[in-house]
């Protein structure tokens, strides 16, 4: 008998048995961790929902998601899911420099649904590339305000602008707000734009199959596409996607819009305090519905501590018979 | 060294090097938001981005020397009583409105020459079209508050009109039409929005023997601080383009006039809005007596401030007082004075040709 054979009751083949049962045991306990390890994808592609109107909740939660993203080592590209007509021109900023940051670091593609105007093209232009549907509308590069008028004397404040204005003022002021959305979108993108800046500041709208042409998007396709495409570019052969949604719950709120102004909604069944106007607006006004009246009071109407929730109104516009009106939904 | 002291050295040593490592692999693998890139946006700072926010200052002067004359402004105001069309004028919304201020730069520079100015508003009942968003009548001149004297009357002591009304009766009309044929001058001033709320623009325009195109002119290019504020220059010499480089009119929309004469014309550059196509049909002619404006806007206190509108509102101011009859009009002639006096005042504008 050899040596290094074990001094056993069971015989050679009973041990070879025991053995190999044991082994097997042991690797059923630690096939799923290798299986899943084995299968798991190389890297995350993340959908970023921008949809509804631009505001400051919308703009919070896409600095938020994007931050964590970047911030993230398994998430390698970005597609922007969009589907808006714009809003207020400081979320749109919000947004765009956000999505301008993860450019920078990974690939970041938006993929246009119903939509993607104004505030909402604003957002989404540092993206790579910009895909759209044949029927996907976008453009709207320009502002939507109402004329500045000069104010009668306002007694009370401390200085003439405080609670006025000036009509030359208030244009300049508009003109500024209007370049400051062109000139970025020229810097953005006016290496693909087949028009001129003249021809951007028309602030037209374009169904996707005229906008590939005319450099407003890049390429035909689905969500799905721009995915793929986007995991393509960041190097991965197997992906996850890891859909992050963005804005307050509920749809509000939402944007409504008279003959004279465009207005945000707080509330499906609004009262004077959850109607704000919107002096100026990255907006494009066919996509917010019109309803014909909204119920306003001036701020001379106003009891002494309306007055003072009042006293920080920076409206571009403000004239003093309207500008620092709030109100409910009368139509 | 014995063995406890070994023991010990061991010991720290381990520890040592746990807690090192273990501090370094936290920094490595720290949690929390990672510096954003720096991402330089010159389009944001590029110092001409601002417009210049200055208002700019006005002198509007006359060079007339003419005896006092008689101007009538109807500056298109309901009369007092009747309900607005648009019910947002209630509250001061609506668009363009030509109050008392609005033509002041004109009014006062004729005032301070010794001139007079009255201000028409229609007979109570009248079914004159509102402007959008006039809410206060002018006070009539010419008679006790709520007597409104007819237009004809009016234009009997009348030197020059001044109108940024469109809609007037047939006897309205015709009174106007003989004002002009006796030597009078008529300044007709109108605006885009004119074509969608005022029905009746076509009658009165064909009783000056102008025209006015639909549409309205913008540039997109050069501009006096939006796209609808168009530059115009003179298109030729005349006392109403005399010292004037360039005007700016906050909504143009183009006139003409058969054989009349193109005094302003959008820069290059310009486009119109029903075509989108380069323009440069007039902004401004004259025709004989008669005065077409494409904008109601530009004499306003703060646009009488930019460019030289200041200079065109006086050769405007001379204009009005150097044709005429130095007050001394005759009656409008027998016949049409009195169709009007006989005319039912609530005869509709456009009922007639």
């Amino acid at each position: 008998m050899s040596s290094n054979r074990f001094d056993s009751p069971l015989t050679p083949r009973h041990q070879l048995a025991v053995v190999v049962v044991a082994a097997a045991l042991i690797g059923a306990v630690f096939a799923p961790i290798v299986y899943a390890n084995a299968n798991e994808p190389s890297g995350t592609v993340a959908v970023v929902e921008i949809e509804g109107p631009v505001n400051t909740a919308l703009a919070d939660d896409v600095e938020n998601e994007l931050a964590e993203i970047r911030d993230n080592g398994s998430v390698e590209a970005v597609v922007l899911k969009i589907d808006t007509g714009g809003g207020a021109p400081v979320a749109s900023e919000r947004m765009y420099k956000a999505v301008q940051r993860t450019s920078e670091q990974m690939p970041v593609l938006a993929a246009v649904q119903e939509i993607s105007a104004s505030g909402g093209y604003y957002a989404m232009a540092p993206a790579d590339d910009i895909y759209v549907l044949p029927t996907s509308i976008v453009g709207s590069i320009g502002l939507n305000a109402r004329a500045p008028q000069t104010s009668p004397p306002v007694e009370g404040p401390s200085g003439p602008d405080k609670a006025g204005g000036n009509e030359i003022e208030g244009w300049a002021r508009q003109q500024t707000l209007a370049d400051t959305f062109i000139n970025a979108m020229m810097a953005e993108r006016g290496d693909r734009f087949e028009l001129s800046r003249e021809e951007v500041a028309h602030a037209d709208v374009y169904l996707g199959t005229e906008a590939v042409q005319n450099g407003f998007a890049d390429e035909i396709g689905s969500l799905t596409e721009a995915v793929h495409e986007a995991a393509t570019r960041a190097g991965l052969e197997s992906y996850s996607v890891d859909t992050r949604e963005t804005g307050p719950d509920g749809g509000i709120p939402f944007l409504i819009r008279t003959d004279e102004q465009v207005f945000a909604v707080y509330s499906n069944d609004p009262g004077y305090g959850d109607v704000e106007p919107m002096g100026v607006a990255y907006v494009h006004l066919e996509s917010v519905p019109h309803i014909d009246t909204v119920e306003r009071f001036s701020e001379g109407s106003l009891p002494v501590d309306g007055e003072a929730g009042t006293a920080g109104t920076a409206d571009p516009n403000t004239t003093s018979d309207t500008a620092p009106a709030s109100g409910g939904v009368g139509a | 060294m014995n063995h406890a002291e070994r023991l010990a050295t061991a010991f720290v040593a381990t520890f040592a090097v746990i807690v090192l490592a273990a501090t370094v692999a936290g920094f490595v693998a720290t949690d929390g938001a990672a510096p954003a890139p720096e991402i330089e946006n010159e389009h944001f700072t590029d110092e001409n981005l601002t417009h210049d926010r200055t208002p700019g200052e006005a002198d509007v002067t006359m060079s007339s020397t003419q005896p006092p004359r008689t101007v009538l402004v109807d500056p298109g105001i309901e009369t007092a009583g009747t309900v607005p069309a648009n019910p947002l004028a209630l509250l001061g919304l609506g668009g363009p409105d030509v109050a008392d201020r609005d033509i002041r730069p004109l009014a006062n520079a004729l005032i301070e020459n010794g001139h007079e100015v009255r201000v028409h508003t229609p007979p109570a009942g009248q079914p004159t079209a509102p402007r959008p968003g006039a809410t206060r009548p002018a006070p009539n001149q010419n008679g006790a508050e709520g007597t409104q004297i007819p237009l004809d009357s009016e234009l009997e002591e009348a030197d020059a009109f001044v109108t940024f009304d469109s809609e007037y009766s047939a006897a309205e009309r015709e009174a106007i039409e003989s004002f002009v044929d006796g030597g009078g001058t008529v300044v007709s001033m109108t605006d885009p929005d004119e074509a969608f709320d005022q029905p009746g623009a076509a009658a009165f325009d064909s009783t000056l023997g102008v025209s006015t195109e639909p549409g309205y002119v913008y540039n997109l290019a050069e501009n006096d601080l939006n796209y609808q504020r168009v530059y115009a220059e003179p298109a030729g010499d005349s006392a109403l383009t005399d010292g004037v480089d360039r005007a700016v009119f906050p909504t143009a929309t183009p006139v003409g006039a058969a054989g009349g004469e193109e005094a302003f014309r959008p820069i290059d550059g310009s486009q119109l809005s029903t075509s989108r196509t380069p323009t440069d049909a007039p902004l401004l002619v004259e025709n004989g007596g008669v005065i077409k404006i494409g904008d109601a806007d530009f004499l306003s206190p703060e646009n009488a401030q930019r460019a030289d509108n200041d200079v065109l509102i006086g050769n405007l101011a001379d204009a009005l007082v150097t044709s005429g009859n130095g007050g001394a009009r005759p009656p409008v002639g027998s016949e049409s004075t009195q169709t009007s006096s006989d005319a039912d005042p609530t005869d509709g504008p456009d009922t007639a040709s």
